[in-house]
């Protein structure tokens, strides 16, 4: 065999395990996609894996890092096109997607029913995380006030939206929020200015209730808060383009107050990003919207019946448990089924109610609106 | 052998001759067709043939609705705004530094030009957040300031001049190379013979260096204007949240608006805008064709 045969059948050999490796999903081990942050990749790595395998041993996970939000939309797109094709999507489990998307993919039935898919774990949902039966909300987390306790101290700290604004004014440049479309703690801070203009009621706005003239009218009084509010913001009306930028800024000390996720900030102020004299709040009149992070299956996952036997498992109380515990984070099933012990240890951190905001066509109404009607006005 | 069959000898070489210079640039060729010409084509097409009633019809409105809708003509301003201001102070800041490596002899040069290299190899993301800690509020430049009991700056970071800092840095390294080969075409004659009449600094620049380098001045705005202008990443994480440059609002548009046709017509201008630098480029090419052929 002289050189060039050699060259061309190594060429070929090697393209042969490579296609053989990416045309089907291996049988029996789950391929879950995430895009999240490293506290959930630890959390499923050091948990939840090898509980599954020990519930099942001929069963396995294959952890795949889709790397951020866009990311994950780019996997939905390629199973949803493995869907209009009938080919293998080699995605099982997405660890958190918004099955609204990618278009028209609910409506032509690629993604799986849970509520019809027999888990015996689905009655004891929290009925406040279910949007839809196609998401499984396993687990939340909820959008918190974080300050510098150096600039204010805990007992002056607003705890009333109404204190909040007036702080606010009082302090110009000293609060910023981020744009609502890059990172849930700025984009329910501006829900939570959507609540407040509709008279502090969550049930005002849900997934079917959506029609133009009503955004119109509902979002347009949230506009005036947030506009009434803007010139008193870091540099007269900025607004970050990340939860992480607005830790960034309260961490520099170049602010006094910003909007967090309860899970993040608290793991910031675990790893020193941000000192240990950062102080945090919850408004009292009406809680700052959580969300709950809801998994999904595609129909033609696969691995489909071992993907659903996992997702079964991590509602159970062993992983349930362990995501109050371990991961700082809310659980996806209701409080009742947690023993008294632990219901009283956390009754403090876990509220008895969060309010949520729909998504499907109120997440782009919110967005695109208050990139129209708030982000222009800028003083400068 | 015959005149006749020398002829046809010949002939059928230069038939194969040029069988293979097609062969050759047959694979670029398809990639070009399928990568970009065919996206643009399918672009265009999907956003003027649109449905309408049972069908589709030939319709402008989403251009129409691009055109007279203000945010959108904002965030397209803003674009234009950043590439001019852009390239100007990437010309500003880097035809000096060309010149001085030009002409400068010994082991400094070599420094300053792998300095001014770095760039090419710092991802535009690290760049941003190196930003953000040097001229962002209390960075680095802040806390010299202090240091010295002098005022904090007004920091650029969610400003338009953010961008603006970020990507004439990124772009310094091309930049600087196109100049610098340009630079190199002028022979040390010209400029000596200048100097010896007594011509100064400014006036060798102007009158003999400024004519020879009109076409590489010409080739590396266009690039870096291409590159400016479909940024993404600086923008995105230094500039305000409005107005928008076009590469962060077509994403925002496409993801998280999830209106694909908005977002391939934005897509469709802003590849009109690059169409035209894109020519000055070619031009100035050709032109140098022409007069290296001449």
């Amino acid at each position: 065999m002289n050189r060039r045969d050699f060259l061309m059948l190594g060429a070929a050999a090697g393209g042969l395990v490579l296609t053989s490796r990416l045309a089907t999903a291996a049988p029996n081990v789950i391929d879950v996609y995430y895009g999240g942050d490293d506290n959930i990749a630890d959390f499923w790595a050091n948990t939840v894996r090898p509980g599954f395998h020990k519930a099942y041993p001929d069963l396995d996970i294959n952890w795949v890092n889709a790397a951020d939000v866009d990311g994950m939309y780019a996997i939905a797109d390629r199973a949803f096109a493995a869907f209009k094709t009938h080919t293998d999507p080699q995605a099982d489990l997405f660890e958190e997607f918004d099955t609204n998307l990618p278009k028209g993919a609910l409506e032509a039935g690629l993604w799986t029913d849970f509520s019809k898919a027999n888990l015996t774990n689905y009655p004891r949902l929290n009925p406040l995380g279910i949007r839809n039966g196609f998401g499984l909300p396993y687990r939340a987390s909820q959008v918190v006030i974080a300050y510098d306790t150096t600039k204010l101290s805990p007992d002056k700290a607003p705890k009333t939206w109404d204190a909040l604004v007036a702080w606010i004014k009082a302090n110009p440049g000293q609060f910023i929020y981020n744009r609502p479309d890059k990172g849930g703690s700025g984009g329910f801070f501006v829900r939570r200015a959507i609540h407040q203009a509709n008279g502090l009621d969550p049930s005002k706005f849900t997934l079917d209730n959506y029609s133009d003239a009503y955004a119109a009218e509902s979002l347009g009084k949230a506009w005036a808060i947030l506009n009434d509010i803007a010139p008193s913001l870091y540099q007269g009306g900025a607004y970050t383009s990340g939860n992480t930028q607005s830790i960034q800024l309260l961490g520099q000390s170049v602010v006094t107050m910003v909007p967090v996720w309860s899970d993040q900030v608290l793991q910031a102020i675990d790893q020193g990003v941000l000192p240990s004299t950062t102080g945090l709040v919850q408004l009292t009149d009406l809680a700052i919207c959580g969300d709950f992070v809801r998994m999904a299956i595609p129909t033609n996952a696969a691995n489909h019946d071992a993907a659903l036997k996992l997702v079964d498992y991590v509602l159970s109380d062993e992983i349930q448990t362990a995501i109050l515990t371990d991961l700082g984070g809310f659980p996806g099933i209701s409080w009742q089924y947690f023993p008294d012990d632990l219901r009283k240890k956390f009754a403090d951190v876990v509220p008895t109610s969060m309010p949520t905001f729909p998504g499907g066509p109120w997440e782009q109404a919110v967005n695109d609106g208050w990139y129209r009607n708030v982000a222009p006005n800028i003083a400068r | 052998m015959t005149a006749e069959a020398e002829t046809s000898h010949a002939l059928r070489a230069a038939a194969g001759r040029s069988a293979l210079g097609l062969l050759l640039v047959a694979a670029p060729v398809i990639l070009m067709c399928w990568l970009v010409f065919w996206p643009i084509l399918s672009a265009l097409i999907s956003s003027v043939w649109l449905p309408s009633g049972d069908g589709h019809a030939l319709s402008l409105r989403s251009y129409v609705f691009f055109f007279t809708d203000r945010y959108s003509l904002q965030n397209l301003w803003i674009t234009l705004w950043t590439t001019v201001v852009t390239a100007v102070l990437l010309l500003a800041v880097c035809l000096p530094i060309a010149i001085y490596l030009r002409f400068a002899r010994g082991a400094l040069p070599a420094y300053v030009q792998s300095l001014a290299i770095f760039p090419m190899f710092v991802p535009s993301v690290i760049l941003a957040y190196a930003v953000i800690r040097t001229v962002g509020p209390n960075g680095a430049v802040d806390v010299l300031l202090n240091s010295v009991h002098l005022p904090k700056i007004h920091s650029p970071y969610l400003t338009p001049w953010g961008p603006v800092i970020g990507l004439t840095w990124d772009n310094i390294p091309l930049t600087v190379l196109i100049l610098l080969s340009g630079l190199g075409g002028i022979s040390q004659p010209s400029v000596d013979a200048a100097r010896d009449v007594g011509a100064r600094p400014l006036a060798v620049f102007w009158h003999i260096i400024l004519p020879q380098i009109g076409n590489s001045i010409m080739v590396a705005l266009s690039f870096s204007v291409l590159a400016i202008f479909s940024a993404f990443t600086l923008p995105y994480v230094l500039g305000p949240a409005a107005p928008e440059m076009m590469g962060p609002f077509m994403q925002r548009t496409f993801r998280s608006v999830n209106d694909p046709l908005a977002a391939t017509t934005q897509a469709v201008i802003a590849f009109a805008v690059c169409i035209l630098f894109g020519l000055f480029y070619v031009r100035s090419v050709a032109r140098n064709r022409d007069r290296a052929g001449r």
